[in-house]
């Protein structure tokens, strides 16, 4: 009986041991492979949307002009379509102002269904804009052109146009199909402005701590002057004006001055006898009420021109004003001010807590920022994402000569295969994206050329796979204790 | 019959011979070798435990734990190479990154003192990184080297670099403490030469100028923006041994290959007996940026408006 009892004892015990381990366990590996969290998308007012500081009246009032125009919808009659992926610039950019990126909702679910097209099924509701490429045509030749999503077949103001949607259920079957979500346009003026010389130098300034990091880098070149192209997901793209005629055309389907030809020729859908359905107007546009200078623009000039005026994201706590400073004003101080105040605003956002947060809070939040923007220059994420830049003599006086922080390097380099997409654009290959820049980010939805993810950490994770520049920076991230990490994305969050 | 199989015995050790002997002593006796023999500064490999490079003639056992990590990117177009990226196999508490840079495709010629001297200057600008130890000579696996120890946030770094073949190999280690940290750099000594090869001597710019006897250039490459590195060892006879097009696209890559093996040169000699030698140059870049940015200058500060105001009336000239 006693051996009995001593066995069901010590039954007993072994279980309850048993499971003990097990709460324990469980209990403590999720702290062991917690990661750090994501604050989220700042909250409190979009810090850009506005124009340039220091713009003259004349300039100002043009670019009211150009962001009307920006916001303008456009149906068939204006030259919408064919073939399209949404019908506006603003649909695109606008998170967390005009002239942004991706928002939370996104508006091409419900554009798709009025003119009753399929919504394919990576284009959700609550997922990012995005655009998409077919990597390879059927005969296996590279083809990397966007096939626009939707069509105008269906629309009350397209009647008789029967075209259909590409077989977006095939190619995707086909592992063939890649996305692109919008750049935000903010600050773009500066970027311009900034010379090939200036690029190269910051280029080369740290050559030699990317060396140590396994980066290298190189700039995406025009194939007619051989100088170096700067907007685009790859760096594709000249000029601003390239860039706003080429997504007229291509995403809005509306032909223009730089490119003239509509994407398809059916017949039955042909609304518009203008060639290009968007000129440069003869005549003064509605436009000149506002600036009379505007009203003899064409659409993409006044595209070009809003993205040229529109001011740089202001990192938390700052104004437009601080975002970018003169050279003539002394750099370090302009910073710390701006840091400052922008760490103790993003603490807040960062943290769940409102601006009644107590002082302690405060400071705490205050330096993990700091700590956070130590950390990403330590670890090598600055060697690419390079923080200042300085723009050259400009036409604007006010985008002259201006020291700005970009976050970005403007090269291309190699993210691997994870990130890849198989899509050659100018010299940048199917693994090579540009530096995307960094200001703004703590007010954005979505991340990576394709917007597969909204997790800055996850984004960061996605930098590293085989072939990739950034795998010794990822490394060291990972290396580094969780609050180290933690502080990166709070920082990141308040820029 | 009998008398067939042994003329096919002798022949099969005959090629045998001939084979092992192109790849052991393919670049310098040898002037058949084939191209698959002749080793580029990317082929490293890891067997064993041991990364090995025949280009760069480096053996170095890994520490134990380590293990290779994500492969690097491609070569670069400034010649630039991620040779081996090393990790603990148990936790990411470090790494161990083996590169080389071209010295041929890197500006001016820089020795390993003055690289070494120019990264602690970098390095210093990164806030909140400290300079454990200044650039200093120090001898690993019988080589020459200069280290520049480092830290900041939490990681201690270390870099040691030298030069072989006109590239500067650098090994950059990253630890969490300062023992780890020495703990690497003393793995180190355990680099070793492989002893395979004779390496041809480096001369920077040889296929320019009068040194180059005939020349070939390669079909469509002027439309092409992006400079192309190229590196070839040229024979004692000044015929060209092998073609190492460091990053181009396959097409760029065969015209070249094919343009530059017509070629031949004067023959390099050392004390009047032709060698072996290896040079580098580049094709394509259309880029012709430098100087000409309007970065100075009166006239090119002044905004299109002020010179059509400074000419009067907004009239073109032309």
């Amino acid at each position: 009986m006693a051996k009995r009892r001593f066995a069901y004892t010590c039954s007993l015990t072994s279980t309850a041991a048993v499971l003990l381990a097990s709460v324990a366990v469980s209990t403590l590996a999720p702290a062991q492979t917690r990661g750090p969290t994501d604050p989220g998308v700042r909250s409190g007012a979009a810090g850009a949307g506005g124009a340039y500081p220091g713009l003259a009246a004349d300039q100002r009032a043009f670019f009211d002009a150009a962001k009307d125009a920006f916001e303008e919808v456009d149906g068939v009659p204006e030259g919408l379509g064919p073939r399209f992926n949404l019908d506006s610039c603003v649909g695109c950019h606008s998170q967390p102002a005009t002239g942004g990126s991706a928002p939370a909702v996104n508006p091409q679910v419900d554009v798709a269904l009025a003119a009753k097209n399929t919504v394919p099924p990576f284009i959700t509701r609550n997922g990012p804009v995005r655009e998409a490429r077919f990597v390879r045509n059927r005969d296996g030749s590279p083809d990397g052109g966007v096939h626009a999503l939707f069509v105008i077949a269906g629309r009350a103001d397209a009647q008789g146009c029967n075209i259909r949607q590409p077989d977006f259920a095939g190619e995707l079957s086909r592992n063939n199909v890649v996305f692109r979500i919008p750049t935000p346009t903010f600050g773009l003026g500066l970027v311009e402005s900034t010379t090939d010389r200036a690029l190269e130098t910051s280029l080369a300034a740290n050559g030699d701590q990317k060396r140590a990091l396994g980066i290298s880098g190189r700039f995406n070149r025009s194939g007619n002057d051989g100088t170096i192209t700067r907007f685009g997901w790859k760096a594709q793209n000249k000029s601003l004006l390239m860039f706003a005629g080429e997504a007229y055309n291509v995403e809005v389907g509306v032909t223009n001055d730089l490119f003239p030809n509509e994407r398809e020729n059916d017949p039955s859908c042909q609304f518009n006898h203008t060639h290009p359905e968007s000129p440069t107007p003869l005549t003064p546009t509605e436009l000149a009420a506002t600036s009379q200078a505007a009203g003899f623009q064409s659409d993409i000039a006044l595209f070009a021109a809003f993205m040229r005026l529109l001011a740089p994201p202001a990192p938390a706590g700052t104004t437009a004003t601080a975002a970018a400073s003169t050279t003539n004003t002394t750099a370090s101080a302009t910073t710390t001010t701006a840091d400052t105040t922008a760490s103790t605003s993003v603490l807040a956002a960062a943290a769940g807590t409102t601006s009644t947060a107590t002082t302690s809070s405060t400071t705490s939040t205050t330096t993990t920022v700091d700590r956070g923007r130590q950390v990403f220059g330590n670890i090598g994420c600055s060697a690419c994402h390079t923080r200042r830049l300085t723009s050259g003599p400009a036409d604007v006086a006010a985008l002259g000569n201006q020291t700005y922080e970009p976050f970005s390097d403007f090269a291309v380099h190699d993210m691997g295969d994870r990130l890849a997409d198989g899509v050659a654009q100018g010299g940048a290959g199917g693994r090579e994206f540009r530096t995307a820049p960094l200001w703004g980010v703590g007010q954005r939805v979505f991340f990576l050329h394709d917007g597969r993810t909204n997790d800055l950490n996850e984004a960061i994770a996605q930098h590293a796979s085989r072939g990739s520049e950034a795998n010794t920076v990822v490394q060291n991230y990972n290396a580094l204790p969780l609050n180290d990490r933690q502080a990166v994305l709070n920082f990141l969050r308040s820029l | 019959m009998r008398r067939l199989l042994h003329i096919v015995a002798v022949a099969c050790v005959a090629g045998s011979l001939a084979i092992v002997l192109a790849w052991r002593y393919g670049e310098t006796v040898l002037p058949f070798a084939v191209t698959s023999a002749t080793p580029n500064p990317q082929d490293g490999k890891v067997a064993g435990g041991v990364y090995s490079n025949a280009y760069f003639d480096l053996s170095y056992p890994l520490p134990q734990g380590f293990v290779e990590g994500l492969a690097g990117p491609d070569p670069s177009d400034s010649g630039y190479y991620v040779l081996g990226n090393f990790v603990p196999q148990a936790a990411p508490t470090g790494t161990i990154l083996i590169a080389a840079q071209d010295l041929f495709f890197a500006g001016p010629h820089r020795d390993v003192a003055a690289a070494a001297r120019e990264f602690r200057e970098a390095i210093s600008q990164v806030e909140g990184m400290s300079i454990d130890r200044e650039p200093t000579e120090v001898t690993i696996g019988n080589r020459s080297a200069w280290r520049v120890d480092f830290s900041g946030v939490g990681l201690y770094r270390a870099m040691v670099a030298t030069e072989i073949r006109c590239h500067l190999v650098s090994v950059t280690l990253t630890t969490r403490s300062p023992d780890e940290r020495e703990a690497l750099v003393q793995s180190l000594d355990r680099l070793a030469s492989i002893g395979k090869r004779a390496a041809p001597v480096c001369i920077r710019d040889y296929a320019a100028g009068e040194q180059v006897v005939h020349k070939v250039e390669p079909a469509e490459l002027s439309s092409s923006p992006m400079a192309i590195p190229v590196r070839i060892i040229i024979n004692g006879d000044g015929t060209v041994k092998h073609v190492h097009v460091i990053r181009a696209a396959e097409a760029q890559r065969k015209t070249i290959e094919e343009a530059l093996r017509q070629w031949t040169f004067k023959p390099h000699t050392i004390a009047g007996q032709p060698v072996q030698m290896e040079t580098g140059l580049a094709f394509g870049g259309s880029r012709k940026v430098s100087g000409a940015d309007g970065e100075s200058g009166a006239e090119r500060d002044t905004s299109p408006a002020q010179r059509r105001a400074r000419r009067g009336g907004g009239q073109s000239p032309q």
